[in-house]
């Protein structure tokens, strides 16, 4: 789901639009080694708590200019969509510092906040009063929406008869209208079969203006080679190369090819 | 805290219409829908007359009237909990993937409380006039007293949501929770009616005096007492205080807890 968290600016290009320096982040999930009532009651009168501290960012430091589309890769557990999250204020960093000039939009899931047992079109209005929009916005823009999910009558059906790539249409839709300055997406571009699929891509790019920055989460590599200017790759919460996407993506292709053939040589 | 309160108001309309959708959801697919609404406190109050006039055999319309408006109040506070208590914790999606002020999703299960509490005046109005119970203008002490109701509710509905984020077993014991409040209260009983010795003890009640108010107000059309309101607002107003202090301090810690 979308969430416009301020109103929009007007920005010129290569301004920064997002600052992280240093940043940090550390999780603490506790664990029980027997997870019983005993177990508990006995650490309890220890004092002990069994915690596990998993630090999903470490020392990440970029500028992200209006202008720019940046490409984030990484393998499962990177740290990719931490870091969305914290950019987006959905998660405070533990330590370090994030600054965001002008409106953020995050489109990290599709459907957050959809009630299934209503119709697509009350879920149209639901999804984009909480993405910030206003009734009025939401009504200027609900025959767009509607044409780009390209869902005819069964807009007026309740959500729980969707087929998942209805729901997924629906969603992107309702998260396409929405104009923010800065508009961070995570993986939603791998949804709905392949025409709907060109047809957000073709979306984003025309969401690549010189006053708006993009920040994109993918593992399709081709697509972050075609929509980005610029490429970050994040592996086990660090940052391991920033440049062109060309070279990144073929830095990291070499680093993945070669942990493969590591490991595969392991099973010989 | 300033902008905090400016993106809360700038997202009223979302609280009204997530209530809404949460309410419909509730009742979706039932051959009444929405009427339910009206039915289910239409069917309680029967129930009730059924127990007091009918195998009780009295009739005495005062009490079957002090139990209905008693029991229709204190279902605000009681949905108001239940809905509360998994606000946070059922809206885990929303809050990991969408930036907003947490602080919604409590007062949209309060506003969901209060949507099923608005029927039952229009039932409890029906009953009023079938049982030719007194009217006097000091009925119109209702309107303060659910709005302090309404802030009460509001209150324990932030609290509880926030506590059941580091303590999951308070939804457990809910269900208990209110069932003692409910026999603890002047619900099933008249405060009147009650020995000074047990009495004294009910100013630990936040709702005693709310309910007592209540029932002198539009079952026997006489002004609170002085001290039932001061009790009543001054709970409410601690409650609220509370739970939204708890709440905002702990807000940012929700996404890395869920």
């Amino acid at each position: 789901m979308i969430s416009l968290s301020d109103y929009n600016h007007a920005h010129s290009a290569n301004s920064i639009a997002v600052s992280v320096k240093d940043l940090g982040l550390t999780y603490t999930t506790s664990i029980d080694k027997k997870p019983t009532l005993k177990a508990r009651l006995k650490s309890l009168g220890r004092g002990k708590k069994f915690t596990r501290t998993v630090r999903a960012l470490s020392d990440v430091s970029i500028d992200v200019h209006y202008g720019t589309v940046l490409g984030i890769i990484g393998s499962n557990g990177a740290g990719k969509s931490s870091l969305m999250r914290v950019i987006s204020g959905i998660v405070p960093p533990s330590q370090g510092r994030v600054e965001v000039f002008g409106s953020v939009s995050t489109l990290l899931a599709l459907g957050v906040g959809f009630n299934p047992a209503m119709t697509g079109r009350d879920n149209v209005y639901l999804g984009g009063l909480a993405a910030g929009m206003s009734r009025n916005e939401i009504d200027a823009n609900f025959q767009a929406i509607a044409e780009f999910s390209e869902l005819g009558e069964a807009i007026d059906a309740p959500m729980r008869t969707y087929s998942s790539g209805m729901y997924a249409r629906l969603a992107f839709s309702v998260a396409a209208v929405v104009e923010p300055d800065i508009l961070i997406i995570d993986e939603a571009l791998s949804t709905g079969d392949a025409k709907f699929k060109e047809k957000s891509l073709n979306r984003i790019k025309e969401l690549r203006t010189a006053d708006r920055a993009l920040i994109l989460v993918s593992h399709a590599l081709a697509t972050i080679e075609d929509i980005c200017n610029e490429v970050i790759w994040l592996n086990n919460g660090k940052l391991m190369a920033r440049g062109k996407p060309t070279e990144v993506i073929a830095a990291y292709r070499e680093f993945v090819d070669a942990r493969k053939s590591a490991s595969s040589d392991e099973d010989v | 805290m300033r902008a905090y309160m400016g993106s809360l108001w700038a997202r009223r309309t979302f609280i009204s219409e997530f209530s809404r959708s949460e309410l419909r959801e509730q009742n979706y697919g039932s051959l009444f829908g929405q009427l339910w609404l009206i039915l289910n406190p239409l069917l309680l109050s029967g129930v009730y007359f059924l127990l007091i006039n009918v195998i009780g055999g009295k009739s005495d319309s005062a009490r079957f009237a002090h139990l209905t408006a008693s029991l229709f109040l204190f279902y605000l506070i009681a949905n108001s909990l239940t809905g509360g208590v998994k606000a946070i914790t059922s809206g885990q999606r929303l809050i990991l993937n969408t930036s907003f002020p947490r602080i919604m999703l409590p007062i949209s299960a309060t506003v969901v409380a209060l949507f099923r509490f608005v029927p039952t005046l229009v039932v409890f109005f029906g009953i009023h006039i079938i049982l030719r119970l007194p009217y006097s203008w000091q009925m119109l002490w209702a309107l303060p007293i659910i709005l302090i109701a309404i802030v009460m509710s509001l209150g324990m509905a932030i609290l509880i949501s926030c506590i059941n984020v580091y303590f999951r077993d308070i939804s457990s014991m809910l269900p208990y929770l209110t069932r003692s409040l409910l026999y603890l209260s002047p619900i099933l009983y008249e405060a009147a009616h009650m020995s000074v010795r047990i009495k004294k003890f009910e100013i630990a009640n936040p709702i005693f005096y709310l309910l007592d108010s209540w029932s002198r107000v539009v079952v026997h059309a006489e002004a609170p007492s002085a001290k039932g309101l001061i009790h009543a607002s001054v709970f409410a107003i601690s409650i609220f205080s509370l739970g939204t202090y708890f709440f905002l301090s702990r807000e940012r810690d929700f996404a890395v807890r869920l």
